[in-house]
């Protein structure tokens, strides 16, 4: 699989705020890259030098082996986006707005490929309705069909679901897996919610204040044998030399605050709480944490299980 | 470029906002030839009072193009106001709409799309300028018909015979959309700062009443910098309707008096169109969209 998208040392500063930081990663084709993080991590700020909106302050961004410094022009011929709330021409219809811009790609359009994009994204019936009368849901439905017009091999988007109803996120998701599966489409999806990354991607990357915290394929990330378990115990201390000195030695993670990290697989959680009570310590919690979701949570707030999942 | 310049064209003239300025310019001049129409013998009687105990008139002092160089007069210092809704809105509409970041990911040039916008904002503008002289000339001269053109400047009264006028309304009509173009490409140039077109229609005006006041007063202070305000050529289509007289204080029909004033003016006019286009672009190219 080739590189559709390489980043190497990324970063962007906004006077004494750095918004992304020394990003480095790659979109190979045929991905569905979920790009997670909270609001302001840097999501936007990274999509839109991809997009050439925003210069990098260092870096280098390739895309689709080409520099995209020097070949502006012939990467965004191959790239459909929509950077936040895809916002239109109020004033102009669906059709008309998906005619300007499919005008814009350079292509050549009919009245019948255009009324095709529009039913991909299910607003036939609509068209000729001013866009000021949309929805959140059917404005973000148009963008990804402005998106698509020019039959882009890879599609950018930046949280689609922002805004949305749980049946418009559906639609969303839905939407991405038959680009993904039947166009055979390359999507590179931002969101701040991990549900909605964890339905769709093959690969994750999860940056916070600008920096990357992990990338990997959803399989490995959301694997049951990397089954965090978080142990608390009324003397933590103790049991983690008990812990030590057993057969649990080997599942061990680093100590990064008062409680136990044991990364195992979900079947041995019984045989664990076993143990600990034939070692007669007094348990207070045992938590598996076996979701991108916990992992996520706790990246965004302390970053306490990153190195495990890293490893 | 021009497949940008239709669509920017397209966007222009689907706006309502677009057709404000157009009916303004009817009203204004429909109020000033009624009211000239109604009581307008009164007010050139005003105008001529100090020579009519000099001078004998015949014929139509109050002629459809007197009616047309009285409607230029008061009009072309309340069209930049006009022009400025849409140049100035080029950009700053586009950031505020949140359109601008979406032109932007598609596969165009950013030089080529901005001198599209400059393009169809100066096509606006001469539009709008064409809709002056249909509805200021050809509008006066149903309602008033023709005669001689009798102009009084502050020291002397020129006649210019009918037959030699229409050229000079040409030529004026040029300059002043050589004029206006300039406040175009000002409105155009403030609007990539904004992100919303208030703030750049605001200051175009502000930069053009503070340069107008400038090059009107005659401080020795403000003089040495009159003649690099492009204020103080804007009102040079004035020239057009002066005629040179010969060494026995003839007058020579078709001529003008001062036809190197005129083309130092639009000299002036047509750098600071480049000047500040090219500015444009280059900040354009630079600036980070963030909106």
């Amino acid at each position: 699989m080739k590189d559709i998208i390489k980043v190497m040392g990324l970063s962007k500063q906004f006077r004494d705020i750095t918004a992304v930081d020394n990003l480095s990663f790659s979109v190979q084709e045929g991905d569905v890259y979920g790009f997670l993080g909270q609001n302001g991590a840097g999501k936007s700020t990274t999509i839109r030098m991809l997009l050439t909106l925003i210069s990098p302050t260092a870096g280098d961004i390739e895309l689709f082996g080409l520099d995209l410094r020097h070949n502006r022009i012939a990467i965004l011929r191959q790239i459909g986006a929509v950077v936040e709330k895809p916002d239109l021409y109020k004033y102009l219809s669906a059709y008309e707005n998906l005619k300007l811009f499919a005008k814009l790609s350079d292509i050549k359009f009919t009245e019948k490929s255009l009324m095709h994009q529009l039913e991909t994204v299910g607003l036939v019936g609509r068209e000729h309705h001013k866009v000021k009368t949309f929805s959140q849901g059917m404005k973000q439905r148009l963008g990804i069909a402005i998106a698509l017009v020019h039959d882009p091999k890879l599609i950018i988007l930046d949280e689609p679901t922002n805004g949305l109803d749980p049946q418009g996120i559906a639609d969303i998701r839905n939407l991405i897996l038959h680009l993904s599966r039947e166009m055979k489409k390359t999507v590179f999806v931002s969101s701040h919610l991990l549900n909605e990354i964890e339905q769709v991607a093959t690969r994750v990357l999860i940056i916070d204040k600008g920096k990357k915290i992990v990338e990997g394929a959803s399989s490995e990330l959301f694997d049951p044998a990397k089954t965090i378990v978080e142990l608390d115990t009324l003397n933590n201390t103790a049991c983690l030399v008990q812990l030590q000195q057993s057969q649990w030695q080997q599942y061990l993670q680093p100590k990064r605050s008062h409680t136990i990290l044991l990364k195992l697989n979900r079947a041995q959680l019984p045989q664990l709480h076993k143990w600990l009570v034939q070692q007669h310590v007094e348990l207070i919690s045992l938590q598996p944490r076996h979701t991108l979701e916990d992992f996520f949570l706790q990246v965004t707030s302390g970053k306490q299980y990153v190195e495990a999942f890293t490893d | 470029m021009w497949k940008l310049l239709q669509i920017e064209l397209y966007k222009i003239f689907r706006r309502p906002r677009t057709y404000i300025s157009f009916a303004a310019i009817t009203a204004l001049i429909g109020v000033i030839q009624l009211g000239l129409k109604m009581d307008g013998q009164a007010y050139v009687d005003f105008l001529m009072s100090s020579l009519k105990d000099t001078f004998e008139f015949d014929g139509q002092i109050l002629n459809a193009y007197l009616v047309c160089f009285i409607i230029l007069q008061l009009l072309l210092i309340h069209v930049p106001l006009l022009i400025a809704l849409i140049a100035a809105d080029m950009i700053s509409g586009e950031a505020n709409m949140g359109t601008l970041r979406l032109l932007l990911t598609k596969p165009i040039s950013k030089t080529k799309f901005m001198l599209a916008k400059f393009f169809a904002a100066s096509i606006y503008t001469f539009i709008l300028l064409v809709w002056i002289a249909i509805f200021a000339l050809a509008g006066s001269i149903w309602l008033f018909g023709t005669d001689d053109l009798l102009i009084q400047k502050s020291t002397y009264v020129v006649q210019i015979a009918e037959s030699d006028v229409f050229w000079r309304y040409i030529g004026a009509f040029g300059f002043a959309l050589l004029a206006m173009l300039t406040v175009t490409a000002l409105g155009f140039f403030l609007s990539i700062f904004a992100e919303n077109s208030i703030g750049p229609i605001v200051t175009t005006m502000s930069i053009i009443i503070i340069c107008t006041i400038l090059s009107t007063m005659t401080i020795p202070l403000f003089q040495k910098i009159q003649p690099y305000l492009f204020t103080t050529h804007m009102v040079n289509w004035k020239e057009f309707f002066d005629e040179k007289v010969d060494d026995q204080n003839v007058v020579i029909r078709g001529s003008l008096q001062n036809p190197q004033r005129i083309i130092d003016s639009a000299l002036v006019l047509v750098l600071h169109i480049i000047g500040l286009v090219s500015a444009s672009i280059y900040i354009f190219k630079k600036r980070d969209v963030l909106t």
